[in-house]
């Protein structure tokens, strides 16, 4: 199975995403600091159980649009409109961060925030438990419903990290755990809280090709299995063109491009956000129709991953 | 030309000499004789009015000084000389203890008869042993140790848990005493209904909890630095209050506040005057009941949350937690001990002013929280109570006014070489190893304002 996923690009084995069925529907949005412009009207429309990737040059705004979108920044402008399974729907613009959590949106960061401290088990209860109702006096009493909710939330916690692959990990510290790993706690920790969009900040940044594979198989799952719409930020060009069902494109805070992963690579204007002007658009859209599954230019893959390096400097390769 | 460029040379290699004194090995023994006649300074004799230079001729004439120069310059000495022998040594000795102090750590683990067993004793020498003490160190133990042991409990929620720092928690402590005060008609405004000691604590606790909750709302968009002085503020104007409103409070006058008496119809008893035994008690009793549920309290949701939004508020707040309720909860629960801690006082004591609550007081209790180990229950326990006894254990072996001094080398000294304090939190103590490897925050408290986002 897992080898037909990998090869085949379309989406296998679920429905096609309705495109009448917008999850999430962001218009216009505009976030200023002081003089500067990080985002300039930008759109989204991200379908009921879709895999949409954001890519962008860096300073693109990718992260300032995660950011506006889970209540993080507020964005001057626009409308944010997200519209949960269940019916109705939701401005997001303005919501406090936990809020916009508790409608069912959950996310990762790009630098992993993990509360390092505590065991792999403990960072997932946090999230587990901010579904459960438990006052502290019944806590302190040690009610029945406070034992309920502890042992709801522990059994919770459990599946989340069996279903990311941790089940062996679960006692050891959040902050000693390898990189790849860490990037895993955090997906754990944000699926824990259940949620119906799963917005993930560069989850391939400074994984190995193995732990790539791994994570590309763990996004599939997550989008399959559990039924979630993964919004994904990533300059691994191969996971991006091989995992997400449309991509979109961002440059200097505005969209240029959206579509298809094979669509966007041919759009000259990506190509120009990439490479500068002087390049061929023919020669990229080659490239992608090549045999091999990502089918991206081995150039246009290099220069990102050697932009990410120098941008995240040496503090990552100690972790 | 050539007589000048030589004495220029001449000049140059004078410059570059290093002499003898200027090594760092003979600097440093200039150091510690610096701080030997520091310390004589400092110990020895008060100086006079009458004449300027009494205190520098006895002192500098004084054996007191050759004791203070035979330490510094011993110090100096064994670290510059003899340290590779030091080093053998202690090596030594910790080969020796390294197993069976292994074994005893994973017996304290694992075992669980061990712990309750520690613990049980613990409690047994809690109970027994005070009652052989001398009056007056009964009266220390009740007065000062037990109070402020259940006011630093307090704090600790609010500083060791939620990571907040708070300069002014003595004004809850205040406002808990005032309270007693009140309800029981001692204030010069009387009360609606007059109650017994013991039906004030709920309603200390309830004035408490709202005003941990009058000064949490504000100031919850501060972080650190801004909140402590926030607090700082608070206790300002919670102590002003008590000291000019005398109509009200009783001012710097103070007030008498009846002490502790039960009366259940068919069994009444009275906590007396001049015994502080039952007092003791009662306090045990409050003590033990705080700390329970404090415990449960760590190790649920609750504390769980607390310690994410001590770690990283914004990745927190995206996973769900509601920061604001959680910080909240926090100051109202850190302040309800303290509120309790104040009827306690005010009811054992039996008189009440202004100057029971000044800012000094606020200070000390963070240091307990802080030298005990922040975060942790036992070693908050252990730091309130051992440096609430040390400036009275002082009191016999220096001059009295110095007390506090001797406390401030000894804060001074712990800071520097355990800053976790003497039983550590093992939450608090793995944060302050990830962040001097640069991975993570020690605490909230250092962020800036903003939060940082990625």
């Amino acid at each position: 199975m897992t080898t037909e996923l990998i090869k085949g690009k379309g989406p296998g084995g679920r429905p096609e995403p309705d495109a009448g069925d917008l999850v999430l529907d962001a218009s216009g949005v505009t976030l200023r600091f002081g003089g500067v412009t990080s985002l300039d009207g930008v759109e989204l429309s991200m379908r009921r159980g879709e895999i949409l990737a954001v890519i962008g040059p860096n300073g693109a705004g990718k992260t300032s649009l995660f950011n506006s979108l889970t209540g993080a920044y507020v964005p001057q402008e626009g409308r944010i409109t997200y519209r949960p399974r269940a019916g109705g729907e939701h401005e997001l613009r303005g919501r406090k961060p936990h809020l916009v959590n508790h409608l069912g949106l959950a996310r990762t960061f790009q630098n992993i925030r993990l509360f390092g401290a505590l065991t792999a088990l403990e960072n997932v209860k946090i999230a587990a438990e901010t579904r459960l109702k438990s006052d502290p006096v019944s806590i302190m009493l040690g009610l029945p419903n406070a034992r309920r909710a502890e042992r709801a939330s522990d059994r919770r916690a459990h599946e989340v990290l069996d279903f990311v692959g941790l089940a062996a990990k679960l006692n050891e510290l959040a902050g000693s755990l390898s990189y790849g790993d860490q990037r895993r706690l955090e997906i754990a920790r944000a699926l824990a809280t259940d949620p119906q969009v799963l917005l993930l900040d560069e989850p391939a940044a400074g994984t190995n090709p193995t732990e790539k594979l791994e994570l590309e198989e763990l996004i599939r799952g997550i989008n399959r299995e559990l039924g979630v719409s993964v919004l994904l930020i990533e300059h691994d060009m191969r996971l991006v063109m091989s995992v997400a069902d449309r991509v979109m494109v961002l440059n200097f805070g505005k969209k240029i491009a959206e579509g298809s992963p094979s669509q966007v690579q041919r759009d000259p204007a990506v190509v120009e956000a990439y490479l500068g002007a002087s390049a061929e658009p023919e020669e990229a859209a080659e490239g992608a129709d090549g045999t091999d599954g990502g089918g991206v230019p081995q150039a246009r893959d290099g220069e990102v991953t050697d932009e990410r390096a120098a941008q995240d400097g040496p503090g990552k390769d100690e972790a | 030309m050539s007589a000048e460029a030589l004495v220029r040379g001449r000049a140059a290699e004078r410059l570059r000499t290093v002499r003898w004194y200027q090594r760092p090995r003979w600097k440093r023994l200039g150091a510690m004789i610096a701080l030997a006649v520091l310390a004589v300074m400092v110990t020895g004799v008060q100086g006079t009015q009458r004449d300027l230079f009494y205190a520098l001729e006895e002192n500098l004439t004084s054996p007191l000084l050759l004791v203070w120069l035979a330490l510094t310059v011993g110090v100096w000495a064994v670290r510059e000389f003899l340290s590779p022998q030091v080093k053998a040594v202690s090596d030594g000795y910790r080969s020796v203890v390294e197993e069976p102090r292994g074994k005893l750590r994973r017996a304290w683990r694992e075992e669980k008869w061990l712990r309750w067993g520690a613990l049980g004793a613990l409690v047994a020498a809690a109970v027994f042993l005070p009652s052989g003490l001398e009056r007056y160190w009964q009266t220390v133990l009740v007065d000062q140790i037990a109070i402020y042991v259940l006011v630093a409990i307090g704090l600790n929620v609010v500083i060791g848990w939620a990571g907040m720092l708070d300069l002014g928690f003595i004004a809850f402590f205040a406002i808990g005493a005032y309270s007693a005060a009140y309800w029981t008609g001692a204030l010069p405004v009387q009360p609606p209904m007059e109650l017994n000691n013991f039906a004030v604590i709920p309603v200390a606790i309830v004035t408490c909890l709202l005003a941990g909750v009058l000064l949490g709302a504000p100031t919850l968009r501060l972080r650190g630095d801004y909140l402590a002085i926030v607090t700082l503020g608070f206790h300002e104007i919670v102590y002003l209050t008590a000291k000019n409103l005398d109509d009200v409070t009783g001012g710097t006058g103070g007030v008498k506040v009846e002490r502790f008496s039960l009366d259940l119809g068919f069994w009444s008893y009275e906590w007396g005057v001049i015994d502080p035994m039952p007092y003791y008690y009662l306090l045990l009793v409050f003590i033990a009941v705080v700390v329970f549920f404090f415990w449960r309290l760590e190790h649920s949701k609750v504390g769980r949350a607390w310690t994410a939004i001590r770690e990283d508020e914004v990745a927190a707040a995206s996973t769900g937690v509601n920061t604001v309720r959680f910080k909240l909860m926090a100051f109202a629960i850190g302040a309800s001990t303290s509120g309790v801690a104040g009827v306690a006082y005010a009811s054992k004591v039996g008189y009440i002013n202004s100057e029971n609550f000044v800012i000094l007081l606020s200070v000390l209790v963070l240091a307990y929280v802080i030298f005990g180990g922040m975060g942790s229950i036992a070693g908050v326990l252990f730091g309130a109570a051992f440096l609430v006894w040390l400036p009275e254990a002082l009191r016999d072996f220096v001059d009295p006014k110095d007390r506090y001094m001797y406390l401030g080398v000894l804060l001074v000294i712990m800071m520097i070489y355990r800053p976790q304090g003497v039983i550590p939190s093992r939450r608090r103590a793995r944060e302050l190893k990830l962040s001097e490897s640069g991975e993570s925050d020690a605490d909230a408290m250092t962020e800036p304002a903003g939060g940082r986002l990625s």
